[in-house]
């Protein structure tokens, strides 16, 4: 189903990077993986990616959402979808998502996922947006 | 007795008549002193208090007005009569005016006299009473007055907020920090106060009064005054009762409880992290099990080896974390019990060294160790100060380069025994080093990624230090290294024991 779409993931637990990276693979994408938010932002560059998942909290607790807004105001970023991975719900007390148009806006991501990922519901919404794309194309 | 008898002056230059009344009265009882002339009148009648003084009018030196202007003036209770063979009403009426009590006319019978005297010692004790009912009347509304003072300054001296409403919800009395902690400006006494404040203290209130009668029951609610937690007050409303029992109002007492509520915060902030800290190495067990698990994702022979590898990585640090964390709750709540001995740094470092001496071979780490000799011992448990010493010299090998140093000096320095331990490692930056003491903080750097710790191992070393009324410095620099410098007390280093 998949066509082999590039997603970057950018997570600083090497062990759950490699694990998103097997899985998505099983799936059929191709993934590219960074540690850093910095490494994260010169992979995007690079391989412009169709789908993007970061980590949320890496050096900082919020470095996830700086890097999703620097790629969703970038002239390519702004059309690929973002999602943010998080267990920070739990963390700050504060439940925070991307349900509305406001919250897209300000948070400048598309989904936000919680961990555990559930790699088909991950793989549902990837495609869904995928499919999406193709539609206004 | 003396003293208990009543006390007369005669002032009269006639020195029989001066002997003849001193005699007559002796024999009523009285106690008599004399003075011949006016001078030795004022002397004797103002050195003590006389019940009676009888002063003769016209004396040579100085005329009976006078000598009666002074006494009276010193003794405005002293009954003075005015004797004279030159009667006059303009006299009687000045010496009247100046507080005489009578007008004797010379000559006089023994027995008019006395009766004057009498008269005048009646009216004496009339005046001693009179005075006495006063003075005590005025003590009791002075008692009276200080009471009610007291209790307002006590009630003003709370530092919780006290209000009190009557049946109608109108003001009786408030204090200065119910001001406070109702946030307002003023309250006037009798103005209904309901509409004033926060609803949901208005509402203890009508809890209170609604029934219309005493029912002993408190209520109580936590309100947030100012908002973002920056001024939370817990109110509390009770009825008072009438001396028959009915209901009289309600009392409110308004306590800060801010400080409370921020410690709260923090608690349930660091619960938080804790769970999302035992939460990542779960995770990535869980993942890797899972993919170990699922037929459709292929898995080398290696990645199999490695992935259990990892995991169990994974589960000793999520183990060593959770054991950090028992020691830090067990240092928080003082049920750590310390047995104190005396302690030998120098031992107890060698002893670490030769625990981490695999990991120190293995990094190729060149350490070496300077001990003052003699090394004064210091008071302590010595499991901690052994806990305080390991993460500082794991944390010094965790974070060296290949082929790194570490310098281990040990001195005694003033009353404190100084360890400084210095690695060449990876160092930190100023910022990092700021926030190093905050439970679970790691440094995240391109240095630190695959270096695994709990974030816990310094923030225990600083309760520690702590605890033993110790000083910690830290000293570092990104790349180059960082140098731990730990004071602890040498004679008096007993930890505060629970």
């Amino acid at each position: 189903m998949s066509s082999g779409k590039k997603i970057l993931i950018v997570d600083d637990d090497l062990d759950l990077l490699e694990q998103h990276k097997l899985l998505l693979e099983s799936k059929g994408y191709q993934v590219f993986c960074a540690d850093t938010t910095d490494n994260g932002w010169e992979l995007f560059l690079q391989e412009k990616p169709d789908a993007a998942i970061i980590d949320l909290m890496m050096e900082e607790h919020d470095s996830g959402f700086v890097l999703s807004y620097k790629i969703k105001s970038h002239e390519f970023g702004k059309n690929i979808p973002v999602f943010i991975l998080t267990s920070a719900t739990y963390v700050t007390g504060y439940k925070f998502e991307a349900k509305t148009d406001e919250e897209r806006e300000w948070i400048k991501c598309d989904e936000i996922i919680n961990k555990p990922v559930q790699v088909d519901q991950l793989v549902q919404k990837l495609e869904h947006y995928f499919a999406e794309q193709s539609a206004h194309h | 007795m003396d003293n208990q008898k009543p006390k007369v002056l005669i002032v009269d230059d006639e020195k029989g008549l001066r002997i003849g009344t001193k005699r007559l009265l002796e024999q009523e009882g009285y106690c008599v002193a004399t003075a011949e002339n006016g001078k030795e009148g004022i002397r004797i009648g103002t050195s003590e208090e006389f019940d009676i003084a009888i002063i003769d009018l016209k004396m040579p030196d100085i005329d009976g007005i006078t000598v009666l202007k002074e006494i009276r003036n010193k003794w405005p209770n002293t009954v003075c009569f005015i004797a004279t063979a030159y009667a006059s009403y303009e006299t009687a009426i000045e010496a009247t005016k100046l507080g005489a009590f009578s007008y004797i006319p010379k000559p006089f019978t023994p027995d008019e006299f006395l009766s004057n005297v009498n008269k005048g010692y009646e009216n004496r004790l009339h005046i001693l009473d009179r005075e006495n009912w006063k003075r005590e009347r005025e003590a009791r509304l002075l008692e009276v007055a200080f009471e009610k003072t007291r209790i307002n300054t006590i009630i003003n001296s709370i530092s919780d907020g006290i209000l009190v409403v009557n049946k109608n919800a109108e003001t009786v009395l408030f204090n200065p920090s119910a001001l406070v902690y109702l946030s307002l400006e003023k309250i006037d006494i009798e103005e209904n106060i309901l509409n004033k404040i926060n609803p949901q203290i208005s509402d203890l209130i009508t809890k209170c009064l609604q029934k219309g009668e005493y029912v002993k029951k408190s209520y109580s609610s936590q309100v947030e005054i100012k908002p973002n937690h920056e001024l939370v007050i817990e109110a509390t409303s009770s009825p008072v009762p009438h001396p028959d029992g009915s209901l009289a109002g309600v009392v409110v007492v308004l306590k800060n409880i801010t400080k409370l509520k921020k410690i709260e915060y923090i608690k349930n902030q660091f619960v938080s992290m804790v769970s999302h800290e035992l939460k990542a190495p779960i995770a990535a067990v869980y993942g890797f099990l899972k993919i170990l698990s699922d037929p459709n994702i292929p898995v080398s022979p290696e990645q199999q080896e490695s992935f259990i590898k990892r995991s169990e990585t994974r589960l000793e640090s999520l183990l060593k974390m959770v054991n950090d964390l028992l020691d830090i709750s067990r240092m928080e709540m003082n049920t750590y019990h310390r047995e104190i001995i005396e302690i030998d740094v120098n031992e107890i470092i060698i002893s670490i060294l030769e625990l981490f001496s695999s990991e120190i071979e293995n990094k190729k780490i060149d350490v070496t160790k300077n001990v003052d000799s003699p090394l004064p011992v210091i008071h302590g448990d010595s499991g901690e100060i052994t806990r305080l010493f390991t993460n500082l010299i794991s944390n010094a090998i965790k974070y060296n380069k290949e082929g790194g140093k570490i310098n281990i000096n040990i001195e005694c320095s003033g009353n404190y025994l100084l360890a400084e331990i210095a690695d060449t490692g990876i160092g930190m930056k100023d910022d990092e080093v700021n926030s190093l003491f905050h439970e679970f903080y790691r440094a995240k750097n391109e240095f630190t990624k695959n270096i695994s710790g709990t974030g816990l191992g310094l923030s225990i070393v600083k309760r520690i230090v702590d605890a033993y009324s110790g000083k910690l410095e830290v000293f570092s620099e990104y790349k180059t290294g960082t140098t731990f410098r730990i004071f602890l007390p040498i004679n008096k280093g007993n930890a505060q024991n629970s």
